[in-house]
């Protein structure tokens, strides 16, 4: 197929995917929040509450939306649009589908670029995510959302370091950068989370973790920190903006669990499955891994509680940086001494 | 490893915690609201058709986010009891800062001011939530009236009155 053709089909398909996901999420997360506190949750809207997230962007749209006078204007308008343009770019090199080849190799399919560095683009792209949140923070002239912008610039910058070394340990096992190639790696060889005896394991929850982090969920959300902060960078944001920057949060938690999945999960593969059934069941194990993470993410929410300031630097500089480099060292010497 | 195992435990808990049933209702809009439920006001007429209120403005004074303005105008005759009394010529009420306390209607000396059962709705401009005297003599016939009027409401902080009188 032509890759400009390919481009624009696969990535109106991603984009519509990403895109009702992000909405249901809000809708998932109450009626979660709700089971989980034996309550009702949203049920007037659809059945199950389930149209929730259109009746909430109706009435976010029409709200008033409140610009502050020693706001800085430019920056304030364009904050809210650039995570969720980040966000959504950024998972165009995972495959969702794949099928065993002729020849018996796994052949991935169903995405949007067949990138040689899709992990280098994954955590370029997720390491921007920190200016659009410092340019929130800063520009509107508020107190609260300036000192959560600051937190959450340097959390970002401190999580991004493990989950960039985690990253590596299914670069460096496999020998490629693109995602493609790791996905099938597993499918060939077994998943990387059981494949590294240990260390696959450690990978995946540090990885995962870290972008709990980074999309500041709990238990890692000081940033957000809405019972000392208010609302985090959100303070002074309104109306449809305000429901903008709510979604690429949602849609970061998508990420997360999409790239955990194809990084150390075998993205659509399932052993002894995936060799017997047709090519189309591989996006529908995908679709069930993600589901599966993004579920844990919301358990995560109502289990544990926020981390401190400093316990989250400690957590993340004391353990996991030091862990993750030995791990990226375990496995260079793995692959050195021929043990893969 | 302490707190390792607490977070096991505590997503445990999580879940155990989801399984069991639901403790609240569902939300029932035709459900008949609580009998003292009170949202709006409204001023009434007497039984001659003459407006109770004479232009006293204790709820004026009284009012804690000072909503109310009242403006007296001069005092006549009336043409149904033959006696002198006064009359409000303009009679306004604020939304935007009410706070809801009743303290107008239980000060109010002729039952003048009451109030309502039913929410103003919402609107798009600001000036419809300042309801003028025309609206206020409206809603006493478009919509029910709460149950307390000022001369209920002041027997009921009466210490000598008996117990069973409040039961209203």
């Amino acid at each position: 197929m032509n890759p400009w053709l390919h481009g624009a089909v696969y990535g109106a398909g991603l984009l519509g995917f990403m895109m009702t996901v992000g909405a249901l999420a809000s809708w998932y997360e109450r009626k979660f929040t709700a089971v989980v506190q034996n309550r009702l949750g949203p049920n007037v809207v659809g059945p199950f509450g389930v149209y929730q997230p259109i009746a909430d962007a109706i009435k976010m749209l029409r709200k008033e939306e409140i610009i502050p006078r020693d706001a800085d204007r430019p920056l304030y308008l364009l904050a809210p649009w650039i995570p969720t343009f980040l966000v959504l770019i950024s998972a165009a090199a995972v495959p969702f589908g794949g099928y065993y080849a002729a020849d018996g190799h796994w052949q991935s399919t169903w995405l949007v670029a067949d990138l040689d560095l899709g992990v280098l683009w994954l955590l370029a792209v997720s390491g921007l995510m920190v200016f659009p949140i410092w340019m929130a923070g800063w520009s509107g002239n508020n107190k609260y959302a300036l000192l959560a912008g600051m937190r959450m610039v340097a959390q970002g910058i401190s999580y991004e370091i493990p989950m960039v070394l985690t990253a590596l340990v299914p670069v460096i096992a496999v020998g490629s950068m693109s995602i493609s190639d790791i996905v099938a790696y597993q499918a060939e060889h077994g998943w990387l989370i059981w494949k590294l005896p240990g260390i696959g394991l450690v990978a995946f929850v540090f990885f995962y973790l870290a972008s709990l982090a980074e999309s500041n969920r709990i238990p890692f959300d000081i940033p957000e920190a809405e019972s000392e902060l208010v609302g985090g960078v959100l303070v002074e944001y309104t109306g449809m903006r305000f429901g903008i920057v709510l979604l690429s949060e949602y849609l970061h938690t998508l990420v997360a669990s999409i790239v955990a999945s194809a990084l150390f999960l075998g993205g659509g593969h399932m052993p002894f499955l995936s060799a017997m059934l047709p090519w189309w069941t591989a996006p529908i194990f995908m679709l069930l891994k993600v589901g599966a993470l993004f579920f844990s993410i919301y358990w995560v929410r109502w289990s544990w509680v926020r981390y401190r300031a400093d316990q989250l630097m400690e957590l993340c500089w004391y353990w996991m940086v030091p862990i993750s480099l030995a791990m990226v060292m375990a496995t260079a010497l793995m692959v050195t001494g021929g043990w893969l | 490893m302490k707190y390792f195992s607490g977070s096991i435990d505590s997503l445990i808990a999580t879940i155990k915690n989801s399984f069991r049933p639901v403790v609240t209702e569902s939300v029932r809009p035709e459900a008949s609201r609580a009998e003292r439920y009170r949202a709006s006001f409204a001023l009434t007429h007497d039984a001659n058709g003459e407006q109770n209120c004479i232009g006293c403005k204790l709820c004026e004074n009284i009012c804690p986010s000072t909503v109310i303005t009242v403006v007296a105008g001069p005092k006549r005759v009336s043409e149904f009891t033959g006696k002198k009394r006064g009359y409000a010529d303009d009679f306004t009420v604020d939304l935007q800062a009410c706070i809801y306390c009743e303290l107008c209607v239980s000060v109010c000396p002729t039952d003048s001011i009451v109030m309502v059962r039913v929410q103003e709705q919402p609107s798009f401009d600001r000036e419809d939530l300042v309801l003028t005297q025309d609206k206020l003599y409206a809603n006493e016939t478009s919509k029910p009236l709460s149950w307390a009027n000022g001369t209920k409401l002041r027997a009921m902080l009466d210490p000598n009155a008996s117990p069973e009188e409040d039961a209203s």
